[in-house]
């Protein structure tokens, strides 16, 4: 198995409770379980805790909120939307079109619907090749002719389901328009106008000439539309047939009328009653597709000829299928394509530039600039740039044996690790480090930290750094007499603006016989149930404190502006982390 | 470390490549070119059996053609690009997948054909490819994209599309006009324009033979 490389997680202090808003009094302890609140502060964080996973988070993932002075993490900061536009085309698309267009880029931009590669518009003309790019004699490609979409990673074209467009721009209007085979079909508004049409000047034997062509294959959005007239046309119908209170049609069935006629139903019929239902319209359903009746075609011998024929791979995957936008052209259900060869392409998903805000104060901590070229940030606070960071690497003192393999870590054999903090802030933070004697978990390794409290520097210039070399010499290496031993106490080595020292681990034994001896006496039962995921894995918790000196911020407008050594307040930041250093081989 | 491309060294305008010297190890091949070939001058034959290239083909600098597990056929109009490996063993090749492990195998014993790789004509070898010797067959017209493998006893149909990083396994047929992309998923091209595609082939060698200084007459022996 390959090494763990060592890793480090960080706490949001969102996930708990307590410290988020004022510490609840004692008494109160009763809301968050059976524990009272003095047992939850003292109890160690368990990274092996199924909810601990949900806080947990790399460095690079965490933001930091200036004016709480506290970590934030991606669950708890509010997004805002601050752009939406097309990855394709990196056209802005103003929020309005997205609620009458649709979340899609809605110019040509689209994937291909057996790679999701991007298409692109090539004219039927002159077919032209991506490897012709230094080709001196470049024939000019005419610029008419019809287009078709291709893709040039799979060479998926559009020609496969039979699509031409005869413009090269605005392709997602004219597939809008397009069966698959290459017949029109009409959109919504344009039904709308023939039945307008249809109303005024036609006669029945333009009607059923127009059902007779609708009714061979009626698709979704023309079925819709048919059956909201219908039914509009219907409510109007039994409404009017009421007393003339109402005569409006189109009140549908909260206007008065209807709900005196439901409650003469129910009240009891007598003469009045029969009159009145004599009057009530009785509302049919729909009788051809002209008004929106689709009878499904349940025989699918053709489908599975097809299947037959060309076999498995000429169907569509799920993930192809479920990238497939509803095609309004083709019947629903019974017609949805099910072959590779009916694949439409997929116009693109919008994405979006988002500004975060820290939940509690609500101060920006992230604001992307607005432009979509511009990749970068106007407000960026991230943890990085104000927590320490700590890495990880094995420590290999001359005494260990070099036959030892280092993929996994030894059970009961001490070994040492070297963390390295590194301080991001411009002033000099003073740490202390406390972590439990025992890593919690079945198998308990146990845990030395052999300089808990320390101080790292600021991160000065590295000018600065270089023109003040002369002490610098003496300064680094503190903490080294003669050979390099790892000593309690001290720190292992020191730099410019980190601080690296030295970590002792005894890896806890994995075996299940021995758990039941050297688990403490107790009376709760031992669990010895095999090995669990995970639980080979050596994480320590580690409850990190920063403390450093600020330049007060005054509130006060009318302050005097005092700015002597007085004026700096001492602040500090406190979070568990999580340092994961290997895997303890099972042998 | 560095090699000199040109000779003088007083008035030269070109950079000096930081490219390691290209080293002619291994015995050289008995070959058969065409006379309107274009051969680079590092590109490194190496071999025991007979190696022929076709008319107006363009091995480019650093290909390599090992003819070692057996003949080498590249038809006309063929294009073979840098750093790729035509006639390979899969045990003489280091980076070979955990796949073609297995292979190398059941070849390390020298194989007893004498056609190792045939390449038809208007084959496009990208660069990175290996095309690995055991009478693989490569048909005409197709594409083995930016390293590709086809690995031994592969016999690929023409017109065919391997995009970058595909494997064919090894004794596998793909019939005509196939695109293998992906993970090794496959689908019938119907565009239906192979003449297209030889047409811009054909106008990329010409553009290569001026670019690229050709020296047959190294090869030969």
């Amino acid at each position: 198995m390959a090494p763990l490389t060592p890793y480090t997680f960080f706490q949001c202090p969102c996930s708990e409770p307590s410290t988020l808003g004022q510490p609840a009094d004692r008494s109160s302890g009763a809301g968050a379980g059976a524990e009272p609140d003095a047992d939850d502060e003292d109890r160690a964080f368990d990274p092996r805790a199924p909810r601990s996973n949900y806080s947990l988070y790399p460095l690079e993932y965490l933001l930091y909120c200036e004016d709480c002075q506290q970590i934030r993490c991606p669950r708890c900061v509010a997004e805002e939307i601050v752009t939406f536009y097309c990855p394709c085309c990196l056209f802005e698309v103003p929020s309005s079109n997205l609620k009458s267009e649709g979340n899609r880029c809605t110019r040509s931009c689209f994937q291909c619907p057996v790679c999701i590669g991007p298409l692109t518009t090539t004219s039927l003309e002159s077919h032209p090749d991506p490897s012709l790019l230094a080709a001196p004699d470049n024939s000019a490609v005419p610029h008419s002719g019809p287009y078709m979409l291709t893709c040039s990673y799979c060479n998926w074209s559009s020609t496969e389901i039979g699509i031409k467009f005869d413009k090269s721009n605005g392709i997602h209007a004219q597939l809008a328009k397009l069966r698959n085979g290459g017949t029109t079909r009409l959109t919504a508004k344009e039904h709308k106008e023939r039945r307008k049409d249809l109303l005024q000047g036609g006669g029945p034997s333009t009607r059923t000439a127009e059902a007779a062509v609708d009714g061979r294959d009626l698709d979704v959005d023309t079925q819709f539309a048919n059956l909201k007239a219908f039914y509009q046309n219907q409510l109007a119908d039994s409404s009017s047939g009421g007393n003339g209170l109402s005569s409006l049609g189109d009140l549908g069935f909260a206007s008065p009328n209807s709900l005196s006629r439901i409650m003469s139903i129910y009240t009891g019929g007598n003469l009045h009653d029969k009159r009145s239902k004599s009057r009530i319209g009785v509302m049919r359903e729909a009788l051809d597709s002209d008004e929106g009746l689709k009878i499904a075609n349940l025989d699918e011998s053709e489908a599975v000829e097809k299947l037959q024929e060309e076999g498995y791979d000429a169907t569509v995957s799920t993930e192809q299928m479920s990238n497939q936008t509803p095609n309004l052209g083709e019947a629903p259900l019974h017609g949805r394509g099910r072959f590779t060869s009916e694949l439409r392409p997929v116009p693109y998903l919008l994405r979006t530039k988002r500004s975060k805000r820290c939940p509690i104060c609500r101060h920006i901590i992230s604001k992307p600039e607005a432009k979509v070229q511009a990749t970068r940030f106007r407000i960026r606070l991230v943890a990085g740039s104000y927590i320490p960071s700590i890495t990880i690497r094995p420590l290999n003192t001359p005494e260990a044996n070099p036959g030892a393999p280092s993929d996994t870590l030894q059970p009961l054999k001490p070994v040492q690790f070297l963390l390295t903090f590194k301080n991001p802030i411009f002033e000099a933070v003073k740490v202390t480090l406390a972590t439990p004697a025992k890593t919690p978990g079945r198998f308990a390794s146990k845990v030395t930290v052999l300089c808990p409290q320390f101080e790292i520097d600021a991160n000065t210039d590295v000018w600065d750094e270089a023109l003040k070399d002369g002490d610098k010499d003496k300064r680094r290496r503190r903490g080294e007499d003669g050979p390099h031993q790892a000593e309690a106490g001290k720190i292992w080595e020191r730099g410019r603006n980190w601080v690296s020292l030295v970590i002792e681990v005894v890896p806890a034994s994995l075996r299940l016989d021995l758990l039941a001896l050297t688990s403490p006496a107790g009376g709760h039962e031992v669990d010895t149930g095999p090995l669990r995921e995970d639980e080979d894995l050596l994480e320590i918790p580690m409850f990190v404190r920063v403390e450093w000196e600020a330049d007060a911020v005054g509130d006060e407008i009318g302050s005097a502006p005092n700015k002597d050594k007085e004026g700096r307040e001492k602040r500090e930041l406190a979070y568990w982390c999580v340092l994961g250093l290997g895997r303890v081989s099972q042998s | 470390m560095a090699a000199p491309t040109s000779t003088s060294a007083s008035s030269s305008s070109k950079r000096h490549s930081i490219l390691p010297s290209v080293s002619q190890a291994g015995p050289k091949p008995p070959v058969q070119f065409s006379s309107s070939i274009t051969i680079a001058d590092s590109a490194l034959l190496t071999g025991s059996h007979m190696i022929v290239v076709g008319s107006e083909s363009v091995i480019h600098p650093r290909a390599r053609l090992d003819s070692s597990g057996g003949r080498i056929t590249i038809g006309r109009r063929c294009i073979v690009h840098e750093r790729s490996i035509v006639g390979g063993n899969a045990a003489t090749v280091t980076l070979s997948p955990s796949r073609g492990s297995k292979t190398s195998d059941m070849l390390l014993s020298p194989l007893p054909s004498s056609a190792g790789v045939t390449l038809a004509d208007y084959v496009l070898v990208d660069v990175g490819a290996v095309i690995e010797a055991g009478d693989t067959v490569v048909g005409e017209g197709t594409t083995v994209g930016v390293g590709a493998r086809v690995c031994a006893g592969a016999v690929v149909g023409k017109h065919c599309t391997l995009t970058p990083h595909t494997v064919v396994a090894a004794g596998d047929v793909v019939p005509d006009f196939t695109v293998i992309y992906s993970k090794g998923l496959r689908r019938r091209d119907l565009r239906g324009v192979p003449e297209l595609r030889n047409k811009g082939q054909a106008r990329q060698i010409e553009v290569l033979r001026r670019m690229i200084p050709s020296n047959p007459g190294k090869f030969s022996s």
